[in-house]
């Protein structure tokens, strides 16, 4: 746990305890009034009348049911604080947790290209290469300054997307049109305009979405499947809707999850499957920002294995609520 | 000396290439390999001089790597290459028994000396003792080359590093050796934080050697300063 928050549990489990002993306290005190006021009388030698014993008996029984139902309904509040800030608190050293893993698979990722890039320039500046790999070397590193742009800028979108939810302008549109329309700027991009794109598109489908989010997550997928999709170009794009989601799944027809956990390609700075595999240009952020912009439009994203028996790849399945209304008249139009 | 063999395990291809071409340019026999479970396969069948490891791997990481190794009594010197340079990481790799720790990004130059550095210790190590490879003290047998203590019939092993120390002592008997000659001969210059590390060494040989290790015999603190052996 991080330091912290660690310290704010202490303290604010040690003010719990200091209020439950206060309230329990504060009851036993109450339930005792009655046997105090007659241990009282009985020292002044008071005698009570059989009518008047009766009324004090009531008089406390109603007091204690009163206490009762204060000690009950503060407890209850107590107990309702007492999880209110755990979930907080909880909520704190996961983000603390995530953002220190998050710096610390950054750094990983920044001092990499910056020692291969500072090696090359240095061989090169002793004069230690043969002529032959001079042209190599220069071409390395400036693959490696460029792998620490992408870096850089991806740093800066994964920074602005944890600090305040990415600020997206969540309008209703129609996900097939949306779809339709990325896929045609997306191609524009030379590696995307190589593969063979097959489109089903079943709309109308209104969600409320980030048009420039959607071209993104296109982009990103199709910038993998041409990456991992192995020897096909064969893509497949469907969009219709299951219940009161809609989907937009891409197919590519490479090797799968490659027994991979799929959750884990969703994870920062995971690449192919396997962590940190250099031999294809990109960060490893390209699915991680998929399933951060799928969880600011209050949807989701998974990967599965496409079966062996259609000819196999990997699926990434995209679902967004379909918007108000849309999903009761889309109910029996399952896809 | 050139022609010994060195491995480097690292996955990122441009920084093995270049470390490999300067490295053979020094006249080293290099191979290198991307993932932890081939290091392995490789320092079991190749037998490399030095180990260039990377501590972030794909499948077995370098940590892993360097603990299966030492487990298997395998001694073979490591160097740790990573991004990874916070102090907690340096401390764990020394202590799982790497020989050295270089953070990334580093000097050229620096990667060369530091492998010479651990070759040379290695040969040290490894080259007959100038008074032959047995070491008496009282009653009690030091074996330079088979890493034992021999006392009243039992026999306890030696780690390298404490060999490395007692033959670092015994190479000078009667002399005083400072913390920071012992620091420099046996793990590299700024391998470790704080020369207190060999006082922690010296307190296990002296239970090891010594009849009284609170009024020891042999090894003897000098103030200050450092050790000396007096046999």
């Amino acid at each position: 746990m991080v330091r912290g928050p660690r310290r704010k549990l202490y303290t604010y489990m040690a003010v719990t305890v200091l209020y439950a002993l206060v309230i329990a306290w504060w009851i036993v005190f109450f339930s005792r009034q009655d046997e105090i006021l007659l241990g009282r009388m009985q020292r002044l030698g008071a005698e009570l009348t059989p009518a008047q014993s009766r009324a004090l008996t009531e008089a406390t029984d109603d007091s204690m049911r009163m206490f009762a139902f204060e000690g009950a309904f503060l407890g209850l509040l107590l107990a309702a604080s007492v999880v209110l800030v755990l979930r907080s608190l909880h909520r704190e050293i996961a983000l603390q947790s995530s953002q220190k893993n998050m710096l610390s698979a950054f750094t990983h990722e920044l001092k990499s290209p910056i020692a291969s890039a500072k090696l090359y320039l240095e061989s090169l500046h002793q004069g230690r290469v043969e002529p032959d790999k001079r042209e190599r070397y220069l071409a390395h590193a400036r693959e490696d300054l460029e792998r620490l742009h992408r870096l850089v800028d991806e740093m800066l979108l994964t920074a602005r997307m944890q600090s305040v939810s990415p600020q997206l302008t969540l309008e209703e549109h129609d996900l097939a049109h949306l779809v339709e329309r990325g896929v045609q700027n997306v191609q524009s991009d030379p590696a995307v305009a190589t593969l063979a794109i097959q489109l089903d598109l079943r709309g109308p489908l209104p969600v409320r979405a980030d048009p420039r989010s959607i071209e993104t997550v296109l982009r990103n997928l199709l910038s993998n499947a041409h990456k991992y999709g192995g020897a096909s170009s064969r893509v497949d794009i469907s969009v219709g809707c299951l219940g009161r989601d809609a989907f937009l799944k891409v197919r590519d027809r490479g090797p799968g999850l490659r027994g991979q956990d799929p959750r884990a390609l969703f994870e920062p700075f995971v690449r192919g499957g396997e962590k940190l595999v250099s031999d294809q240009p990109g960060s490893g952020l390209g699915l991680y920002f998929v399933s951060e912009l799928a969880k600011a439009h209050r949807g989701r994203v998974t990967a599965r294995e496409a079966p062996a028996a259609s000819g196999g790849g990997l699926e990434v399945d995209l679902r967004l609520p379909l918007a108000d209304g849309a999903a009761a008249t889309r109910e029996g139009d399952r896809a | 000396m050139s022609g010994e063999k060195l491995l480097v395990v690292e996955d990122e291809a441009h920084i093995a290439e270049v470390v490999c071409d300067n490295l053979a340019l020094e006249g080293y026999e290099v191979r290198t390999c991307a993932d932890g479970n081939e290091a392995l396969e490789q320092v079991r069948q190749w037998r490399p001089d030095l180990v260039l490891l990377d501590v972030m791997l794909p499948g077995l990481d370098g940590f892993a790597v360097c603990a299966r190794l030492r487990a298997e009594q395998d001694q073979v010197p490591i160097l740790f290459l990573t991004a990874r340079g916070a102090p907690d990481d340096r401390v764990r790799g020394l202590e799982l028994g790497g020989d050295d720790f270089l953070a990334k990004p580093f000097e050229l130059r620096e990667l060369v000396l530091r492998v010479r550095a651990i070759l040379k210790r290695t040969r040290w190590m490894q080259s007959p003792h100038p008074a032959g490879d047995r070491l008496k003290l009282g009653d009690c047998v030091v074996d330079f080359k088979t890493f034992q203590v021999s006392r009243q019939g039992t026999s306890t092993e030696l780690s390298p590093k404490e060999t490395l120390i007692l033959r670092a002592l015994a190479e000078r008997p009667g002399e005083v050796v400072s913390r920071s000659e012992i620091l420099d001969r046996v793990w590299g210059y700024d391998a470790f934080p704080t020369t207190r590390t060999i006082d922690n060494f010296i307190v296990r040989l002296r239970r090891m050697i010594e009849d009284d290790p609170q009024n020891p015999r042999y090894i003897h603190t000098v103030r200050g300063t450092g050790y000396r052996l007096t046999p």
